[in-house]
């Protein structure tokens, strides 16, 4: 790999798996443990900027990847060719045991993103400040976003069945 | 003093959109604030999953009701990405061009939404007729007058009819000859400006520790914007500015609003100016069975309100497998609302969060 910050990562970190970007983007594959220590690596080195964190459920592979979007703020056009390039950081966590470090102590804007991905998931970040429910207001068996959940089942169990009239009332 | 709980909105006056915070309040002081979306919580994102990808454009612009079309364009770049597909000159110029007309729209819209919280009657009802004039334009161009679906996977539906941007051009000469009454009666006028400044006010620092974006870091001073930094569509061909201000409070905001959208009409000119001949569309395979090559992508454009951001993955199927969208009010609306309350009066709760120009349901998706 001849990228200047995949080498230095490659050098830091053990069980860093560097992959051809999306989009000009590095991508970077690490274990879950490391996902903190490779955020903050990346801040320090100017990564100051936390676009999203996302969740895909690879329901075949029996689990999930957490994806982690990181660019910088800057006024200038960011350069696809040469330029400091944006990173993809990804990480995989079982289905059956869906757990993963908290990157909040890291980015402030991760508080929200991970409360989502918890809540639609069933992800459990540990050492979240408040993995309070964000959006949905009932309880699920399933979390609504994973694969397995069927949403027109779902529709069709709660909304579609007419309440019985209480012949009291 | 008592603590005191105070729910501000979904049914609030000081309250635009379905959208709460809940407050702890020592007499007129904000001690806490907890910002509760998920009133407009449709799950589009997993909805999306469930039908194939042309499918989708009727319900990714219903995602925001104030700015429908820059989700269209963010969704089309997604799947132009993914499929490899190229979109003819012309139509980069076409959606320039209509994108900067969803922004003069959706930042009159946001005026009207301010501009009536604060009790300003006259400026409101002012910008909800222009913006009606805007979407008189719309109804032309697309069909539509809020949903337009006009932006698609290799350029946009048609191309201008006939003496188009004639009216265009003079509807928006009109428009901007008012900005001058909008000035005085509500930008320079003090009852209004005393209002707004000092209030809200976001640091730098704080604005980018926390994933902010659009007018709430270039109220800071900071020209970050999206068109200039990863241009997209026509916005590299034709010279604009990015226009900022250095107080980061409520009045920077949304005179960089004002800024912006007298920047997009001129844009505008511009870009009609020097628009090409020639196509607007590339066909795509057949819409109907299209699969989409298993990949993942990440695009980013300039919504009214900011970075607006989408993640798109393909698993080769006809359906897209995830799509997740990154819209600039998740930060304004959820991490920046919550701290900037803090420590500010109940009275300004509607005035801080309305220059944030948050929308609830692009934090609900």
């Amino acid at each position: 790999m001849t990228n200047p910050l995949g080498t230095r990562l490659d050098a830091t970190f053990k069980g860093v798996e560097l992959r051809s970007g999306v989009d000009g983007r590095l991508a970077v594959v690490v274990p879950r443990e490391a996902i903190v220590p490779v955020l903050t690596f990346l801040k320090e080195d100017g990564y100051d900027y936390l676009q999203l964190i996302s969740c895909v459920d690879w329901i075949d592979r029996g689990e999930f990847e957490l994806v982690y979007l990181l660019s910088f703020y800057t006024e200038d056009e960011v350069g696809r060719d040469g330029g400091k390039q944006e990173v993809l950081l990804k990480a995989t966590v079982p289905r059956e045991q869906a757990s993963a470090p908290t990157a909040t102590g890291v980015f402030a804007i991760a508080e929200p993103h991970e409360r989502e991905i918890h809540e639609l998931y069933g992800i459990h970040f540990e050492g979240h400040p408040r993995l309070t429910p964000l959006f949905l207001d009932r309880d699920y068996e399933i979390p609504p976003f994973r694969k397995d959940f069927d949403t027109k089942q779902y529709v069709a169990d709660v909304f579609d069945r007419v309440p019985p009239i209480d012949e009291e009332g | 003093m008592r603590e005191l709980e105070l729910y501000f909105g979904p049914q609030h006056l000081g309250m635009v959109g379905n959208f709460s915070i809940t407050l702890k309040v020592e007499g007129d002081r904000i001690l806490e604030a907890t910002a509760n979306p998920g009133y407009l919580h449709r799950g589009f994102e997993k909805l999306m999953e469930g039908r194939s990808w042309i499918k989708n454009f009727p319900m990714v612009c219903r995602i925001n009701l104030v700015d429908p079309d820059h989700m269209e364009m963010i969704y089309a770049m997604g799947v132009e990405k993914l499929a490899g597909i190229e979109v003819p000159e012309r139509a980069q110029f076409v959606r320039s061009i209509y994108l900067e007309l969803a922004r003069v729209s959706s930042h009159l819209f946001g005026l009207w939404a301010y501009a009536n919280m604060l009790g300003f009657d006259t400026v409101s009802n002012w910008a909800m007729y222009h913006r009606d004039l805007v979407l008189d334009l719309f109804e032309e161009l697309t069909g539509g007058r809020v949903y337009h679906i006009y932006v698609w996977p290799g350029g946009v539906r048609r191309d201008f009819p006939e003496g188009f941007t004639d009216r265009m051009v003079s509807t928006l000469h009109s428009i901007g000859g008012c900005v001058p009454d909008y000035d005085t009666t509500f930008f320079n006028n003090k009852l209004f400006s005393e209002r707004a400044r000092g209030v809200g006010v976001v640091s730098r620092e704080e604005a980018l520790a926390m994933g902010g974006v659009g007018q709430v870091i270039r109220a800071t001073g900071m020209k970050y914007d999206v068109r200039k930094v990863d241009p997209y569509a026509a916005y590299d061909r034709v010279p604009w500015e990015v226009h900022t201000r250095d107080d980061g409070d409520a009045y920077s905001r949304i005179c960089v609003v004002r800024d912006e959208m007298i920047e997009s009409v001129h844009m505008i000119f511009n870009l009609i100016d020097a628009m090409p001949e020639g196509d607007v569309y590339n066909r795509v395979p057949n819409p109907l069975k299209w699969k989409i090559p298993a990949g993942e992508a990440y695009v980013r454009c300039e919504s009214s309100r900011g970075e607006l951001g989408l993640y798109l993955v393909s698993d080769g199927g006809e359906k897209p497998h995830r799509v997740h969208f990154r819209t600039p009010s998740y930060a304004h609306g959820l991490a920046i609302l919550e701290k900037t309350l803090v420590g500010a009066n109940i009275a300004d709760v509607g005035n801080i969060m309305m220059s944030m120009y948050v929308v609830a349901p692009e934090i609900d998706r």
